[in-house]
């Protein structure tokens, strides 16, 4: 079975049911991937944005609202709902936040792009499935889409699957 | 004798105290309210016409703590907690928000402070901002992106009932 | 299967943030009551069959501690878990609702998933046992 590749870039969501596909995004650092499958249409979808509200630069999210957290989660589960997704069914994962330097040299930007994640998701009525967020680390990362896996590599480490974890009990987001 | 229990003890001079009350403030908003709060210094420009919440403890510390959370934070603050919009917010739920922001505030703080200690917390209420004379008081400001939260907390010397049904209940 | 299930809080807010994750959860929750305190979680409980009460400690009128130790005395209400939401996170007092019967036991703040993570364990464990 060839297994088809559908890159998704910073500031980009791509979404399908073609069970031979996997939706890859690579260099999360302190951007947010949000990974959405329905186990069911096996309607998929992936997120990579870059910074958590549309307010900063309003004419940037008419151009591409994928950059913002607040702009691109509702499109993106406009869409996988237009694939045929459920919203009871989907199960949903968040990736990336690390705290890295970004262009203005704060640490902040990975944890605030989590939290609008969370909040938005939260007001959505979405709870999450699973989680890979913070630290330091860079993590790219891959949804099958006939599987509804999620696969994050990060750093230098092995890939491993980020199966159903329920967010901690306390965020204690340095580590 | 914990050091906390000394006649000489000053929760403004207590360091583990203040670190605690600085990680206790980000973690309860992270987690439930999903917004950051960091430490701010303290003008208080704002917070005269801010709602509060007072809330007293008791056993084997006997205390009180303020919460002020500035007039402009509190209805996103509420409606993130409820998954709400924040023109939805009434005015109750905005009392209530305040009120129970100000427990798990406090409530979290003193279990991580003096996780050996026995407890009881009052139902907190509502109130105004009071400036607590310094000297005693650990007094802390934060900036969230929603706006500002003072928060004030000391111990105070139990009333002789209180002192009395402290030590009954631990002899049992 | 529908649970139903009792909270127990002083504050309505906090009542609603609880509700709100049963909501989320994925339990089919057939009757989800509310009470403010001690007393009024029995009043419920006189008239209601719950499969899970969740309830906080300090409340005013009875308080949670004083809730479970009627529950475990009543013969009937002594097989419905209980599951303990607090912000004291004292060691004391874990213990002693722990002893008192309760089956779980969180600490406020905490996560909508953690919520949703401890009613599956609790929930399960009663299918479980087939009470």
């Amino acid at each position: 079975m060839a297994v088809s590749s559908m890159i998704v870039g910073i500031s980009d969501c791509k979404v399908t049911r073609d069970a031979d596909s996997v939706l890859v995004t690579y260099a999360l650092g302190s951007c947010i991937a949000v990974a959405v499958h329905d186990p069911v249409s096996k309607a998929s979808g992936l997120l990579h944005y870059m910074l958590p509200e549309s307010s900063i630069d309003v004419k940037k999210a008419e151009q591409n609202p994928f950059m913002f957290a607040d702009t691109g989660i509702p499109r993106l589960f406009d869409a996988v709902r237009a694939a045929g997704g459920d919203g009871k069914r989907m199960i949903v994962r968040l990736l990336g936040g690390a705290q890295v330097l970004d262009s203005q040299g704060v640490f902040q930007i990975g944890k605030r792009n989590y939290l609008a994640a969370r909040r938005i998701l939260w007001k959505a009525g979405i709870l999450i499935a699973g989680e890979a967020v913070g630290g330091e680390v860079s993590r790219t990362t891959r949804l099958e889409v006939g599987t509804g896996r999620v696969w994050v590599r990060e750093g230098g480490a092995i890939e491993r699957e980020l199966v159903h974890n329920h967010a901690p009990k306390k965020r204690s987001f340095s580590e | 004798m914990p050091p906390e229990l000394k006649p000489t003890y000053s929760m403004d001079q207590d360091v583990a105290a203040s670190e605690t009350a600085q990680r206790v403030a980000a973690e309860v908003l992270e987690t439930m309210f999903f917004t950051e709060a960091e430490l701010d210094p303290c003008e208080h420009a704002w917070i005269s016409p801010a709602p509060a919440a007072r809330i007293h403890f008791e056993g084997s510390h006997f205390g009180e703590m303020l919460l002020c959370v500035s007039t402009e934070a509190v209805d996103p603050i509420a409606a993130s907690f409820l998954g709400l919009d924040p023109t939805e917010v009434t005015d109750v739920q905005r009392g209530q928000m305040v009120q129970e922001l100000s427990n798990i505030l406090c409530g979290a703080m003193l279990s991580q402070l003096w996780p050996d200690s026995t407890l009881a917390l009052s139902s907190p209420e509502l109130t105004q901002w009071q400036d607590w004379p310094a000297e005693g008081t650990l007094h802390r400001c934060f900036r969230t992106p929603e706006g500002l939260l003072g928060i004030s907390i000391r111990l105070v010397a139990p009333s002789l009932n209180q002192a009395t049904a402290a030590r009954t209940s631990e002899v049992g | 299967m529908a649970y139903s299930v009792l909270i127990v809080d002083d504050s309505p807010v906090m009542r609603s943030f609880i509700r709100r994750v049963l909501a989320l959860s994925g339990f089919e929750v057939g009757e989800c009551m509310e009470a403010g305190n001690g007393i009024e979680a029995l009043t419920q409980l006189s008239a209601h069959r719950v499969d899970v009460i969740l309830t906080d400690i300090n409340m005013p009128g009875m308080n949670g501690e004083e809730l479970l130790r009627r529950l475990g005395a009543d013969g009937v209400l002594k097989t419905t878990p209980a599951v303990v939401i607090s912000t004291d996170a004292t060691n004391e007092r874990i213990v002693r609702m722990i002893e008192l019967g309760a089956q779980g036991y969180m600490s406020k703040p905490f996560t909508p998933e953690t919520l949703r993570e401890e009613l599956e364990r609790v929930l399960g464990a009663r299918d479980a046992s087939g009470a």
